[in-house]
């Protein structure tokens, strides 16, 4: 019997939900790299209107285009963080004035609750690696791409003190979007982060 | 002969006139007995009520009972209403006067009127007349009173009791309302101000909800915002009210005391407090609904062959308190990559001003050309309406989106782009499955037909074939692109040879533009192109040869051929199924190598579903047994205990819910509470969960 875990990209049935398919190979190889979880060498997509998500205690979307659940999707979505799974979310737009940030926020406070600022000093910033200033930022942020602001904090949904649903601004999904062979060539690794994100959610 | 016979008609007329007297006093007294047995009904229930409180049900067939009563009696003595006879008044006085020996009887009696002249002469002597009316006046005027009295008297009675009872049950008898509890009287040595409470709810405006009122709650449910006022009799301590820990004073006024307050928008419990007493209201808000919008138009997604032309949208909308407002809502999204750029903007607004309405629709049409779309560009239209919500909203409601994508030329080859729907087989062809359903049947017939007609019915099913056949190669080479400059003859000449798929498909893939050839899902060697049509080319090929087989009289040899071509069209039909976009590159880490050890066994595991924890049913049980062993010792204590505990499971375990409310409201009558008790806490602990096995975490 295996107990490996395994990353769980969401489709969506509005927009483009796989605009970033490099990242769970990327975030598989650092979890592999730096810590003793047992985990899937390849990721899986899963409708999010579908039983199967609740197999997965992390789900991953992203996108660059509108956000609109169906009805299926929403009750799905809302079960699946009453279950304790984490619906991770980057804006793969990188951009707070974007209409992916507006609808998808929009279908989450429906579908799950408002969003409130999640304090960096949350166990999620300590979850493996400690990020004492919260979120690291990316380098879209730094070129000023998208909407030329560095966010300091992350969005999250909290059912009482767990993170149902985290919201990045951030675009990590274009921070992380490369192939795990490359990682060589990088002074620092930049998805240590997502490591903190696998964590928190398989230990919370 | 004139003054005998004057006389006796005076005596007639004085008899008549006694017979109007006696109607009168029975009328008067059925009409008094009636007013009696009101009036003393009326006095009864209040009285009654003064000592046991009546429910409001119970005071309102009061007065109405009364008075059915009332009409009862009138109705079965309905007969003294009918006149009295001069014969019979004459008895009646006769009765009451033996001394007259019958003779007003027979003096009144016309038949013998002027045919006995000796009556008449005792008749002329006045001897008669003079007693006739003093009998009369004596008669009568005792008569009168004898008759009246008692319904005088029960009357008189009823008014005393009912002027002496407390002014309070009087009036809770005369007007029964909901919430008329207070003006019942008690005495000032119990008076505890938290006893009895009247809660009157009063819905926002926007709602349209009529007011209610409900005597003693131990919980409060209304619409968020509605105005709740809470009252109960003026005690010696002050009551107040502590409300998520804001303390508010009650207002004093006409024995009563009061206090108001705003429907919260969550669960909560306000504590009523005068002196040593306490007593908690738990508070559960309504929330006013999200309208129900369901969009008609457009059905489902689609793509467009060009961005021109209009787009019909319809949506039907529904709310619980009535809508506001309704939209079409657009994005229209450009781009691609990493560069999107978008467009938004409604069209037909519509508003619905008046009388609330629950249900309305919407109807707009969007013009594709004013969007200035291009190709591979999207739009998503979905419908909203808002509510009239004034207290916490207006709240949106939004229906399911649809997507409407402009097509791209390179993907016409493998993406049905057309808004109407696929091409069918011609509908007066036997199917692929019928045909070999017939071939089957001839087969096993062969013995008991003659070799000409066996081979007639063989070439009729050949025809149906090759009929098919040139269908389905129509349908393939349309798709291919191959069929533009093949009409007619030309078709069938084409489609009259075997054809290879494989260098077909060959040609058509070639044909296409080189990034349409990213592999599919479950053909992992296969471009779209291929994938869609082979199964239809290679059904082609297979009916080609059925139908030769059939040709030659041979149903036999055709069947494995039609089997063939039929498992080939399943194949086609699941190939267009085949969900073209969303396909994840998919980069296998090689986990051994990144962990510097071993090699990995490459498989992808799954994880069971967990099922819903509730790590509070533990402990709202053993709170629960608390109470159940305070019930006995404290009462009121376990009943404001229920409440709270009430409201913490109210919205997961709504059921649980009612099951406390119950036993809260059973500590609170007294009593036996067992019943009360095993119900909340069976409810409480759930239902037993039965599982298959222990869940795994990967595949099993």
């Amino acid at each position: 019997m295996s107990a490996d875990f395994t990353f769980c990209t969401v489709q969506y049935d509005s927009g483009d939900w796989d605009s970033a398919p490099l990242v769970p190979a990327n975030l598989i190889d650092s979890v592999a790299r730096y810590t003793s979880i047992r985990v899937a060498p390849t990721g899986v997509s899963v409708p999010l209107g579908s039983r199967d998500i609740f197999r997965y205690p992390l789900a991953y979307l992203t996108g660059h285009l509108p956000v609109r659940f169906t009805d299926l999707e929403r009750r799905t979505l809302r079960e699946y963080c009453d279950r304790g799974g984490l619906l991770f979310v980057d804006d793969h737009n990188h951009d707070v004035d974007g209409v992916f940030h507006k609808t998808c926020t929009d279908e989450i406070a429906r579908a799950v609750g408002p969003m409130k600022e999640l304090s960096n000093a949350h166990p999620l910033f300590n979850s493996f690696f400690t990020f004492e200033d919260g979120p690291p930022a990316t380098s879209h942020e730094l070129n000023g791409w998208g909407d030329n602001l560095i966010h300091k904090h992350l969005q999250a949904v909290l059912h009482g003190d767990r993170i149902a649903v985290l919201y990045s601004n951030k675009d990590y999904s274009s921070e992380w979007g490369y192939h795990p062979d490359n990682k060589r060539f990088m002074s620092v690794d930049n998805t240590k982060f997502g490591v903190n994100v696998v964590v928190y959610a398989l230990t919370r | 002969m004139s003054a005998p016979m004057t006389t006796r008609l005076d005596i007639q007329a004085r008899v008549q006139q006694a017979a109007e007297s006696l109607r009168v006093a029975r009328v008067s007294r059925l009409l008094l007995s009636a007013l009696a047995c009101f009036v003393s009904v009326w006095a009864a229930a209040t009285a009654i009520d003064t000592f046991v409180e009546l429910s409001a049900s119970v005071r309102q067939c009061v007065l109405p009972g009364a008075a059915v009563a009332a009409s009862l009696m009138l109705w079965v003595g309905r007969a003294q209403f009918h006149a009295v006879t001069v014969e019979r008044a004459a008895l009646w006085i006769e009765e009451r006067t033996p001394s007259l020996r019958y003779a007003l009887v027979t003096a009144v009696d016309p038949r013998y009127a002027g045919r006995v002249p000796e009556l008449d002469a005792h008749v002329n002597t006045h001897r008669y007349d003079d007693a006739v009316r003093s009998v009369l006046r004596g008669v009568l005027r005792g008569v009168l009173w004898g008759v009246v009295r008692q319904p005088v008297f029960v009357i008189c009675g009823a008014v005393v009791a009912l002027l002496l009872l407390p002014r309070g049950s009087v009036a809770r008898v005369a007007r029964p309302s909901p919430g008329d509890t207070l003006r019942r009287e008690v005495p000032a040595v119990s008076r505890d101000p938290l006893a009895t409470l009247v809660v009157v709810v009063e819905p926002p405006a926007y709602a349209g909800m009529p007011r209610t009122t409900s005597e003693d709650p131990s919980s409060v449910r209304a619409l968020v915002g509605s105005r709740v006022t809470i009252r109960g009799r003026r005690g010696s301590d002050a009551v107040y009210a502590i409300f998520d820990t804001t303390r508010v004073a009650a207002q004093d006024g006409d024995g009563r005391w009061q206090l108001t307050m705003t429907m919260p928008g969550a669960s909560s419990v306000l504590t009523l407090a005068a002196g040593a007493h306490r007593r908690l209201l738990s508070l559960e808000p309504v929330a006013d609904s999200a309208p129900v919008v369901v969009l008609i138009a457009p059905a489902r997604d689609s793509i467009l062959r060009r961005p021109n032309g209009s787009l019909m949208l319809n949506a039907e909308l529904s709310d619980d308190h009535g809508l506001a407002s309704g939209a079409f809502e657009y994005i229209v999204s450009s781009g691609s990559g990493e560069s999107f750029t978008f467009k938004s903007g409604t069209v037909g607004a519509t508003e619905f001003p008046g009388e609330p309405k629950g249900h309305g629709t919407l109807s707009a049409r969007l013009s594709i050309d004013a969007l200035e779309m291009r190709p591979g560009d999207l739009v998503h239209v979905r419908a909203v309406a808002r509510d009239r919500n004034s207290v916490s909203g207006p709240t949106l409601g939004v229906s399911e989106t649809r997507t409407i994508r402009i097509a791209r030329a390179d993907e016409y080859d493998s993406v049905a782009v057309d808004a109407a729907p696929p091409p069918e087989p011609e509908k007066n062809a036997l199917s692929q499955r019928m045909l070999l359903l017939m071939s089957q049947a001839l087969e096993k017939k062969r013995r008991a037909l003659a070799k000409g007609a066996f081979v007639a019915e063989s070439r009729a099913i050949a025809l149906d074939q090759t009929r098919l056949r040139k269908r389905v190669g129509e349908i393939v080479f349309q798709r291919l692109g191959e069929s533009g400059g093949e009409e007619g003859d030309a078709l069938d000449r084409r489609l009259d040879r075997p054809t290879n798929p494989d260098s077909v498909l060959a040609a058509a893939d070639r044909a296409t533009v080189a990034n349409s050839g990213t592999a599919l899902e479950g053909n992992a060697d296969e471009t779209p192109v291929v994938a869609v049509n082979r199964p239809l080319l290679e059904a082609y090929n297979f009916m080609w040869s059925a139908s030769t087989e059939l040709e030659l009289g041979e149903p036999g040899r055709a069947i494995p051929w039609m089997q063939k071509a039929l498992d080939r069209l399943q194949a086609a039909r699941s190939a267009e199924r085949i969900y073209l976009r969303g396909k994840v590159r998919a980069v296998v880490v090689d986990i051994a190598k990144v962990r510097l050890s071993g090699k990995d066994k490459g498989i992808a595991s799954v994880r069971a579903s967990r099922p819903a924890a509730d790590p509070g049913r533990a402990l709202r049980l053993t709170r629960f047994d608390a109470m159940v062993e305070l019930a006995a010792r404290l009462p009121s204590a376990a009943a404001d205990s229920l409440v709270l505990l009430r409201l913490e499971v109210l919205a997961p375990d709504r059921d649980a819910a009612q099951k406390l409310e119950a036993a809260a409201a059973a500590v609170r009558r007294g009593g036996d509470v067992t019943a009360a008790f095993v119900a909340a806490r069976r409810a409480l602990a759930g239902d037993v969960e039965r599982r298959a096995g222990i869940s795994l975490w990967g595949a099993p």
